[in-house]
């Protein structure tokens, strides 16, 4: 049996950044992952967009700090992610949305974002050629941004390897051996490991590797689809936000990547509950109609690829961190609900501050997203 | 202009309408509706975009609608080329890195989801679609067919060569373009097919559908209960330094260039590979008057038929076997070539390079199937049936029958209740054969009487000689009791001559004594003969070694096989052995006096949508222990515009360069789109 301070399970958008957070501060720590590779979750699945514009004080926090870490990514490590500080535009065409948002952007400057309002000229400035038909303006956050979900799982492996971390791919794991409260070992596919601590980043199995330890994590999945164009000349910089909601559709969102691709994903409605991750014939429809009539500049851009991915889902929305009541070496770090990859680099560090220095300074995010929470809130930029 | 204007077996049409266009800024003509790659091809252009990696120049690489390579601006746009028709007033510019989006802001005119409805989708038109959807629509099926080229044939459309297979179950005898016009007029006489031309599948979808570009301008999302998978096959690349060049690409691009389009697209083209698509490259380029200087080949032997081989040899094509492609090399497009012998292990041995000087290299190392449909339906648990090159590689005589039996497969899954004759089945795997056993050749003894000659000598499915005999006399020996088997003669010849027009490998002669030192000979010839009555030309053995100067006493021309009959006056001694008439001299396929080149394996592109070149990968992969083909993507590898289609089949060796076994490698994901789509076509903004 091999034996470690710290087992992750899931080599994802949260896994992975954890495992080199946690190896830096000198800790023994194993990721272990049913796929091939780091990210081949949903990592892979993700778009790239990482906002600190969220509607609680939690996220916010962590997600600055992500942000932080990851546009220093390349000064300090060497590592292009494609990091591109490109903003986040909520762009608003009704007095309903309006109104909800400046009612958000007060509680949002209390918690330290800069973002604010801007009016429609501005809005075309930043996406030049925006339907301005009966545009109000939008709220605007300009240090968000956006990399790449494949470079950054592989820079955090790279990173996580070179201070030690193990990667086992391809185990899946089975089994946990229980006693008095506490894992004493993980059962894999492949082996068997001892951990000091056991760290719950499944991703979309989150909620079954919860009841093979016992712990029920209220972690359902559903699925958003998305895509990616050929590269063009850079015409856009920041990502765009439309959260109006349709018939059969709630928000969706795209942004120019580094490489000149326009990349996109929508929210079905009502959700595509479950695990499947096969396209169907009603997306690309779907999303079009909504992406060319707020921006019919994109016409001429072909689409080059779709996909599907997962969103680890919980019933408030909010992810769920923190050790467990149950099992008093459990770490849940799980129900990122689609906000995983801007999440996780932050997480990461955080954790590894809770883990191996007792840091008590991030204590209002684990109280506020605790398992133990009654999950009747919602979070309004989902 | 570079187009071919006299063709042994093409009809040139001369008086196609001329249209003008402006390539950045100047003026040139064309010919209308003719892919906008292909005016450019006729007026020498054949660099279209620089990209950014390296201010690399890009030419054309599949002429298949499948790669991005021929990206041009057309009228403010970035289109493929290749399946774009020019128009009068065309104003086409080339694309200097990436493309800039015009600024089109007017608000979207019309949203619009178009759907239909089949029992069932067959995904290409080439010889095994066409006869699966005869089959079926036989059986009343209601049916959509969709090809993503002007006319239906797939590659029937390029093959000027005779068929090889059976008279009665593949067409032999007929050449593929002949072939291509039959299945055309019997699938259009069908009302319950409805078919699709300058379309393609763009995915299959979960919820039983499949989205289809229609005429490049629509999107339609097609419903099906069955679906039958016959989109061919994709040519292999190859891993060389100067792979990426212009003017290195496909055999099939080639022969779609030539054939179909009637581009001289080369003055002298090398080929790499002696496979049937090789080999039948080189006499495509010969009847197109292009000098096909050699084919390379990695192994001892020719890998298509011999019969094929020994035909291209005797045309003056040099065949190097044990060699392999070492550089393709010249400022900006390729301007020379070098190969050279490989040891056992394959590794080229540097001291027997040669350089050819070419403007053209044509990869000829294999096809893939074009399968993922077929993937995803099963993974979908569709009712699915894949058909011809899709299935298993093989020719397209296999992949007309093999539809047919994939037809009558669909329609049982469907709930007819049909039997399919073990015949049948037994037919298919003969038709599939690889070219079998070779045998010595035996001497004919030269007679007062004519007597066919059959440089036959190697087990290939192939009998029309037999079949159009009209005395008999041409037989199958009986050694394994199928067409396979070699045809010898016995009996008497009529000297009708069909045998010799009939056989797709231009391997029969006839001979008979003349008077005195004197024998009569007759040969197929499937080029415009540039020598007439009392000229004196090259003839040589079945092998394609030098023989006589025989004199030319006859020209004929069989109108039904579109094949001259030449009849010549040779020594008696040679009679019996001589098999073919040189076309090409020995000086236009000379290498330089001495090898030119400069050899970095390093450079070889393997990821040419991004420029990703061998060592990068190959040191990525050591790097990061990589174990998931999908983690190169990081280094954008499979992220461009073909989807890892192009560089997937060399993915193996660049690991195994890396010193990792490619079955330890999971493999790359493939997702939709299978064909870049441009998003007003998605949302069907022009009618």
């Amino acid at each position: 049996m091999k034996t470690f301070d710290v087992i992750i399970i899931g080599a994802g958008s949260i896994g992975v950044p954890m495992s080199f957070y946690l190896a830096k501060k000198g800790l023994k720590v194993a990721v272990l992952e049913k796929l091939a590779s780091e990210g081949r979750g949903q990592n892979r699945a993700a778009i790239g967009g990482i906002r600190a514009t969220h509607s609680d004080p939690a996220k916010i926090k962590i997600c600055q700090i992500s942000i932080e870490l990851l546009k220093r990514m390349k000064e300090e490590f060497g590592k292009e992610i494609d990091w591109i500080t490109g903003g986040y535009l909520f762009p608003v065409y009704d007095e309903r949305t309006e109104k909800a948002l400046k009612k958000l952007l007060i509680k949002q400057k209390e918690f330290n974002l800069n973002i604010d309002w801007i009016d429609a000229e501005k809005v075309d400035k930043l996406v030049p050629g925006i339907n301005k038909t009966e545009l109000r303006g939008g709220t605007f956050s300009p240090e968000d941004g956006s990399a790449s979900p494949l470079k950054v799982a592989g820079a955090y492996l790279s990173l996580a390897r070179n201070e030690g971390a193990e990667f086992y791919f391809n185990e899946e794991v089975i089994s946990f051996e229980t006693e008095n409260s506490k894992i004493i070992s993980v059962t894999t596919s492949k082996d068997k490991y001892s951990g000091g601590i056991i760290i719950n980043a499944a991703g979309g199995d989150a909620r079954e590797i919860g009841l093979l330890t016992g712990v029920n994590i209220p972690v359902i999945p559903d699925s958003h689809e998305a895509g990616i164009t050929e590269p063009v000349k850079p015409f856009f910089k920041p990502m765009v936000v439309d959260i109006r909601p349709d018939t059969q559709s709630a928000n969706y969102y795209f942004y120019q990547n580094k490489e000149g691709q326009v990349v996109f994903c929508i929210t079905p409605k009502p959700p595509i509950v479950g695990k499947d991750t096969d396209s169907t014939s009603e997306f690309l429809p779907l999303v079009i109609k909504r992406m060319l009539n707020l921006y019919p500049r994109l016409r001429n851009l072909r689409v080059r690829r779709t996909w599907r991915g997962l969103y680890p889902m919980t019933p408030d929305g909010f992810p769920i961190v923190g050790f467990t009541k149950e099992i008093e070496n459990l770490f849940l770090a799980a129900g990122m609900c689609g906000q995983g990859f801007m999440l996780g680099p932050g997480l990461g560090l955080i954790t590894s501050e809770i883990i191996a220095d007792g840091n008590r300074r991030y204590d209002f995010i684990t109280e506020q997203l605790t398992l133990y929470r009654n999950f009747s809130g919602t979070e309004m930029l989902k | 202009m570079e187009r071919v204007i006299k063709h042994p077996v093409l009809k040139t049409d001369l008086n196609k309408k001329q249209v003008n266009f402006l390539f950045n800024g100047e003026k040139f003509t064309g010919l209308e509706d003719e892919p906008v790659s292909s005016a450019l091809f006729a007026n020498n252009i054949k660099v279209f975009s620089i990209h950014e990696v390296g201010d690399a120049p890009q030419g054309i690489f599949c002429a298949n609608g499948q790669c991005s390579h021929c990206t041009l601006i057309i009228n403010g746009v970035p289109l493929k080329s290749c399946i774009t028709p020019l128009k009068e007033g065309m104003d086409v510019r080339t694309l200097v890195h990436l493309p800039e989006l015009p600024k089109s802001d007017e608000g979207l005119r019309n949203f619009e989801i178009k759907e239909m409805k089949c029992d069932i989708l067959v995904v290409g038109g080439g010889p095994s679609g066409l006869t699966s959807a005869i089959e079926l629509a036989k059986l009343g099926f209601e049916i959509i067919l969709v090809d993503d080229k002007e006319k239906l044939g797939g590659k029937l459309l390029l093959q000027t060569h005779k068929f090889f297979g059976s008279i009665e179950d593949c067409y032999a005898g007929t050449r593929g373009i002949d072939i291509a016009d039959i299945l055309d007029s019997e699938i259009r006489s069908f009302p319950n097919v409805r078919i699709f031309t300058n379309s393609s599948v763009a995915a299959v979808y979960k919820d039983k559908k499949a989205g289809l570009f229609i005429d490049y301008k629509n999107y339609v999302i097609a419903e099906f209960e069955g679906l039958i998978v016959s989109a061919g096959a994709r040519e292999k690349n190859l891993i060389f330094p100067g792979n990426d060049l212009p003017g290195v690409y496909g055999a099939g691009a080639f022969q779609t260039l030539v054939n179909r389009d009637l581009i001289k697209a080369s003055g002298r083209v090398f080929i790499v590979g002696s496979g049937n698509v090789g080999l039948i490259a080189a006499y495509h380029a010969l009847q197109a008057g292009i000098s096909a200087v050699g084919i390379a080949e990695i192994l001892k032997e020719v890998s298509g038929y011999k019969v094929h081989g020994d035909k291209i040899k005797r045309m003056g094509v040099p065949i190097y076997l044990n060699h392999t492609i070492l550089t393709a090399e010249g400022n900006g497009k390729v301007e020379r070539i070098t190969i050279a012998e490989v040891d056992e292990n394959f590794n080229p041995l540097l001291e027997t390079a040669k350089t050819f000087e070419v403007d053209t290299l044509l990869i000829a190392v294999g096809l893939s199937s074009i399968d993922e449909f077929f993937n995803t339906a099963v993974q979908f648990g569709f009712k699915v049936v894949k058909a011809g090159d899709a299935d298993e590689i093989a020719e397209a005589s296999s992949a007309m029958f093999g539809g047919r039996i994939a037809g009558l497969n669909m329609a049982k899954m469907l709930g007819k209740e049909i039997e399919i004759d073990e015949e049948f089945y037994k037919k298919a795997e003969i038709l599939k054969s690889r070219p079998g056993k070779v045998y010595a050749e035996p001497v004919t003894e030269l007679t007062d009487n004519y007597t066919p000659i059959l440089h036959c000598h190697q087990e290939i499915p192939c009998n029309p000689c037999i079949s159009v005999c009209p005395s008999g006399a041409i037989k199958l020996q009986d050694a394994l009791n199928s067409i396979m088997d070699l045809p010898y003669f016995d009996g008497d010849c009529t000297r009708c001559g069909q045998c010799i027009a009939v056989c797709p490998g231009l391997a029969i002669s006839v001979a008979k004594k003349l008077y005195g030192e004197f024998a009569e000979v007759i040969l197929p010839h499937e080029f415009i003969p540039n020598f007439s009555a009392n000229e004196f030309i090259t003839l040589t053995d079945t092998e394609g070694n030098y023989l006589e100067k025989g004199e030319v006493m006859k020209i004929n021309y069989s109108r039904k096989y579109k094949t001259y009959m030449i009849t010549l006056k040779v020594s008696i001694q040679n009679a019996t052995r001589i098999a073919g008439i040189r076309i090409q001299d020995e000086d236009r396929t000379k290498p330089l006096p001495e090898a030119v080149y400069n050899y970095v394996p390093d450079n070889a592109i393997v990821c040419r949508c991004e420029r990703i070149t061998v060592k990068q990968v190959v040191d990525f992969i050591k790097a990061n222990d990589i174990r998931d083909a999908n983690q190169l993507k990081q280094i954008r590898v499979g992220m461009g515009a073909c989807g890892s289609r192009t560089c997937s089949v060399m993915l193996p060796r660049v690991f195994s360069a890396a010193g990792i076994n490619w079955y330890e490698v999971a493999q790359n994901t493939k997702r939709p789109l299978s064909i870049e789509i441009p998003m007003c076509v998605l949302a069907n903004e022009n009618q």
